[in-house]
């Protein structure tokens, strides 16, 4: 049986269809219009209810509060995150290599949190910077930790009447920051492996130390006990923790298919930011 | 719902799960937007929406409320596209020409948005558009080629 499909023109439209028919919203379509196509000429056929909400001007919007908090609206495409100089680096570096050119401009933010694939590449560096997703349903709004939002490789904690509305990311500064995606090739290249990492110095300690691993587990993986053992240290305390700290965030990862490659490439991938870091280069972006 | 399509109101009511590559091609007979992958992997399938590039094979009909769509039909009829269409040709970057009007379209929102790209920029735009005859190197001649001769034109 052909399921229903409805076209909502504002968010409370949305949230109605949504709580009355159950109804899987569709925004950029670049997830579902592929997994649900039927082939050349032919609609696409979708298992359950459909509501489109593309048409929602009210959820593409990015601001900063006086605090400094980031609202990025779920509607936002990458293409207008990468160059919003309100959003952090590491968000819009991933931002800039999602895809293609077209897909910058039809993808959604909400959409690649809803997809809640492990291969994302928003939801990495977001985790790391402990963006809250804001989930509004016709009761009102509540807002999680993007982190505690993913349950695992295509499971959210998304409830059947509320839609993703907006993610914000709090205030965040770093001495030192880095993003690296790998894929094959320049364009539309699933991750192989991402990692964001920053570091900030106070008083020749490190005051903070994050980092978030992109593609190797089921969701997007942190270890807040191995980032806690780079925190205090000053530069000859940091390099001395540092294969012990290197064996810690490895002993967290959980890649499903070519773990030692991950395993080694994540390795290496922190001790050069980290060591980087470490040097006090001018340029706050390490490459 | 409406939208426009080349500078023309068009009144959609059909299914809105309908792909706008199947509309434009099947019921418009805009037969200048090719399907390759019907993935969004190949590119050939670009428009513009809004003068920005999109792979039409992932759009469905019921998402364009109010947006402004242009095809390679559509473009060919501006001094922009004239000038696109007379530097692809003179640059010989088209072979069997299957990708040629979504690389043409990829060129149009780079100029758009970069009148006076370097190599790096073009190389970038057509980074989502493939060619199964390799031709890149003609195709980004081409299209520096009408940067260059179109100076003004965006």
């Amino acid at each position: 049986m052909v399921e229903r499909c409805y076209v909502a023109a504002s968010l409370d439209e949305a949230l109605k269809i949504r709580k009355e028919t159950g109804a899987h919203v569709l925004a950029g379509g670049t997830d579902l219009m592929v997994q649900f196509r039927q082939g050349t000429g032919i609609s696409p056929v979708f298992p359950f209810p459909v509501v489109i909400i593309s048409s929602v001007r009210e959820l593409d919007d990015i601001t900063a509060g006086d605090d400094g908090t980031v609202t990025i609206g779920a509607l936002a495409v990458p293409a207008r995150i990468a160059e919003s100089q309100l959003v952090p680096y590491p968000v819009r570096a991933a931002a800039a290599r999602m895809g293609a050119p077209a897909l910058r401009n039809s993808a959604t933010i909400g959409g690649n949190i809803g997809n809640a694939s492990p291969k994302g590449d928003l939801p990495q560096p977001l985790i790391m910077l402990d963006a809250r997703v804001v989930l509004t349903s016709l009761d009102g709004e509540r807002e999680m930790l993007l982190d505690d939002f993913i349950l695992g490789s295509k499971k959210t904690a998304l409830r059947d009447d509320e839609i993703i509305s907006a993610v914000r990311i709090p205030p965040v500064s770093w001495s030192y920051v880095f993003y690296r995606k790998i894929g094959t090739r320049r364009a539309n290249a699933i991750s192989k492996l991402s990692l964001s990492a920053l570091m900030r110095f106070e008083d020749g300690r490190i005051a903070d130390f994050r980092a978030a691993s992109g593609a190797s587990g089921p969701k997007v993986i942190r270890s807040r006990e191995a980032e806690n053992m780079l925190k205090g240290l000053d530069d000859a305390e940091a390099r001395a923790e540092l294969p012990a700290f290197l064996d810690a965030w490895n002993e967290a990862l959980s890649p499903h298919a070519m773990p030692q490659y991950r395993r080694n490439t994540t390795r290496r991938m922190l001790e050069h930011f980290i060591t980087s870091a470490l040097e006090h280069p001018q340029s706050e972006i390490i490459v | 719902m409406e939208f426009t399509l080349n500078s023309k109101t068009v009144r959609y009511e059909g299914n809105p799960l309908t792909r706008l590559v199947d509309f434009l091609r099947e019921d418009m007979n805009l037969t200048g937007t090719k399907e390759g992958c019907g993935e969004g992997e190949c590119g050939a399938c670009s428009v513009l929406r809004n003068g920005k590039l999109v792979t039409s094979c992932l759009i469905p009909m019921g998402a364009l409320a109010g947006d402004d769509i242009v095809t390679i039909e559509g473009l060919r009829e501006t001094e922009q596209g004239k000038c696109l269409i007379s530097a692809f040709a003179d640059a010989g970057a088209v072979q069997c020409g299957f990708c040629i009007p979504a690389m043409v379209m990829a060129a149009q929102a780079l100029l758009l948005a970069d009148s006076d790209p370097d190599e790096e920029a073009v190389r970038l735009a057509i980074s989502g558009n493939i060619c199964r005859c390799t031709g890149y190197d003609l195709i980004v001649d081409a299209i520096l080629l009408a940067a260059k001769r179109g100076k003004g034109l965006w």
